[in-house]
């Protein structure tokens, strides 16, 4: 049980994790729903395609983003003194911007997909009205400025914890020659998200506002490049935020399963610099089809892409494996997750770096060979850390126990979602367009693939689902709690 | 070419992937003592490491130099003619300032658009995608592609722009060598 997060933060990480739970399981509705139509099998409008499509990029981004918070604060809780109420902000500002998306979305027939390319917006707003998209584009705003606040706060913490977000990311071991070992691997993860993150949200909040100052006036332009720029700046930066916020849990449960320390050695602490940088620096290989853009600048998108492959499949994922490796360690939900997490994300890395290369992405981008990649690492990746997480927490703050169904209920999942970014990845290598509502008949099988594929997912996860809300009854009310022992 | 290369490189590199973990999996039911297993790992690790960056390094060796912004320029200074064409996006629509072409053509398409960001994608017979850029309001995106097989190619819409993203679709025709245009 950790005893160093407040009453009040857990019982709040419990609602972020709920919200994961039951939006993930709506929005993976949404994905079968567009797997449905695309196989022929159902018939949607375009309309209303494009709408779900809409509220399935952005709710999954936000949930995953969600859940990721959940494990950072309740793990970093061990280490740093966190106030509940900053948790708190963040999940009201969170709701209230979802709320506005929904109402832009599903009221107001806001269609233009979570990555609302400017001047797109602008555009549905002459032909179809301006509420969905000033709707939408203050509900991401809103919802931004929550994380942003949140990593102010966290930066504050790790400053007067630690001395700065240099030394929490190690800089004193690896630049200055500091013997012995470096902050907690929670610490360094979370210094790397704060300034990824903020950066990321700083880049979409200019881009937002701009959106909707471009529609209050169409005499306020913006480029159209450098709103791409901080589109993906934003989008891809937050989206890969995810699994560094998640991927505290496997560092963190894994050890303690293992009784093994997975402590923060020079290598490590390099890698996670490297990701650092990295990660600021790949989102130009969504801009490689921009031929205006600088060469170099594409180059870079390439090789880095190429990189930032590195600490994951050399330090973290080869780190699982040798702490695992003749640990006799007790295989339950929680640790058979985080493992195959694991997998997931080096499985989901190795087609993004292929589609990173110029000369594959020419003829690949904006094929269903990207969301074969992405639903790779988002779904058996971040996902898997946020359902081992659930329950790990309600093992340690309950009494739940592994049972067959969650064998079960895990074989489920793995088996149908290694059909489902199968069939994606094979209709990317036949060239079927991603985010079109019809497909030509040779496209079609691979889409009723991953739609059966698809539902037998949603089983999984609502198993998972019905087990977590199961699970919580046993975590009692009466939370004990050390106000001395965590770091301040 | 590309697309079975990229498929057949990811199911190569995913199933040694998952032999890695099937194996570790195999062998976390035994013992051991941490230290030396950490020692002989940080030892593989290495050649693991520089495996990696040779293959990455070769990846980028093997196509950097055939970076579609620079090559097919580079071929087209040697053709006695090269075809402009120009090509505007707009919802829901692609206009072009020549839609009929003869095997062998070189053509340089300057696309850009009029209203929203599109994706000039270049379809073949065969439906395989064989050249793309994007189609972006105020700049200009230059794309090269020789024509070799005749055929109905089209172009698709690759970047979403709304509720017609998917009908944005435009047939050209590409005559055999000596055809009339």
């Amino acid at each position: 049980m950790n005893e160093n997060i407040h009453p009040l933060a857990k019982r709040t990480v419990v609602w972020y994790l709920a919200a994961t739970a039951l939006v993930l399981i709506l929005m993976m509705i949404f994905g079968v729903m567009m797997l449905l139509n695309q196989g022929e099998m159902i018939s949607l409008t375009p309309q209303w395609f494009y709408k779900i499509m809409t509220a399935h990029g952005t709710g999954m981004v936000g949930i995953a983003a969600l859940g990721g918070t959940a494990i950072l604060w309740y793990f970093l809780s061990k280490y740093v003194k966190l106030n509940p109420a900053m948790l708190i902000v963040n999940f009201v500002l969170f709701l209230i911007g979802v709320a506005m998306v929904l109402i832009a979305i599903f009221v107001f027939d806001f269609s233009d997909g979570w990555t609302f390319l400017y001047p797109l917006p602008a555009q549905s707003a002459k032909l179809a009205g301006a509420a969905g998209a000033m709707f939408f584009l203050s509900g991401m705003l809103v919802l931004g400025i929550g994380f942003l606040i949140m990593y102010m706060y966290l930066a504050a913490r790790l400053t007067k914890g630690y001395g700065g977000l240099g030394k929490a990311l190690g800089w004193d071991i690896i630049f200055r020659g500091k013997k012995g070992k470096g902050p907690p691997a929670a610490v360094v993860a979370t210094a790397m998200v704060i300034i990824t993150n903020s950066t990321a949200l700083l880049a979409g909040a200019t881009v937002l506002a701009a959106s909707i100052l471009n529609i209050v006036n169409p005499a306020i332009t913006m480029d159209p490049m450098l709103a791409k720029h901080l589109t993906y700046a934003f989008g891809h930066i937050f989206a890969n935020c995810t699994i560094y916020m998640a991927v505290i849990a496997v560092y963190e449960v894994l050890s303690e399963y293992t009784k093994r320390p997975w402590k923060a050695n020079k290598v490590f602490l390099i890698a996670w610099n490297c990701s650092t940088l990295f990660t600021l620096m790949i989102y130009t290989h969504h801009l490689l089809m921009d031929f205006a853009v600088p060469k170099w600048m594409l180059i870079i998108g390439q090789v880095f892409s190429y990189a930032n492959g590195l600490p994951v499949m050399v330090v973290t994922a080869y780190g699982a494996l040798m702490i695992v490796y003749r640990s006799r360690m007790k295989w339950d939900f929680a640790s058979s997750l985080f493992f195959l997490s694991m997998f997931g994300w080096v499985a989901g890395a190795i087609p993004a770096i292929i589609d990173a290369t110029i000369v594959v992405n020419h003829v690949m981008h904006n094929t269903k060979w990207v969301p074969g990649h992405f639903h790779t690492y988002m779904g058996m990746g971040v996902m898997a850390m946020i359902f081992g997480f659930m329950y790990y927490f309600n093992t340690t703050e309950g009494n739940q126990q592994h049972r067959g169904i969650d064998t079960f209920s895990i074989a489920l999942y793995f088996a149908f979602f290694t059909g489902l970014v199968g069939s994606f990845l094979y209709a990317g290598g036949i060239s079927a367009p991603r985010r079109w509502a019809e497909h030509l008949p040779q496209w079609v099988l691979s889409d009723q693939a991953g739609a059966v594929s698809g539902i037998f997912i949603v089983l999984a996860t609502t198993i998972f689902t019905v087990r977590f809300f199961a699970g919580l009854r046993s975590v009692g009310s009466n939370i004990p709690y050390n106000k001395n022992s965590a770091a301040s | 070419m590309y697309q079975q290369i990229a498929l057949y490189a990811t199911v190569f590199f995913v199933f040694l992937l998952a032999l890695a973990f099937a194996f570790v999996y195999g062998e976390s039911k035994r013992s051991g003592d941490y230290g030396s297993i950490q020692k002989k790992g940080y030892r593989i690790r290495k050649f693991y490491f520089l495996g990696l960056i040779a293959v990455m390094g070769f990846a980028s060796v093997m196509t950097l130099g055939r970076l579609p912004y620079d090559r097919n320029q580079a071929e087209a200074t040697g053709m006695n003619e090269i075809k402009i064409v120009k090509v505007t996006g707009i919802q829901y629509a692609w206009e072009m300032s020549e839609d009929r072409f003869r095997v062998e053509d070189q053509v340089q398409f300057e696309v850009t658009a009029d209203d929203v960001t599109h994706g000039f994608g270049l379809y073949n017979e065969k439906m395989e995608l064989v050249a793309q850029t994007q189609a972006m309001p105020e700049y200009t995106n230059t794309v090269y592609y020789k024509f070799e097989e005749p055929g109905t190619y089209q172009i698709l819409c690759l970047e979403y722009c709304s509720a017609g993203h998917h009908v944005m679709v435009k047939e050209i025709v590409v005559e055999p060598e000596g055809g009339s245009l």
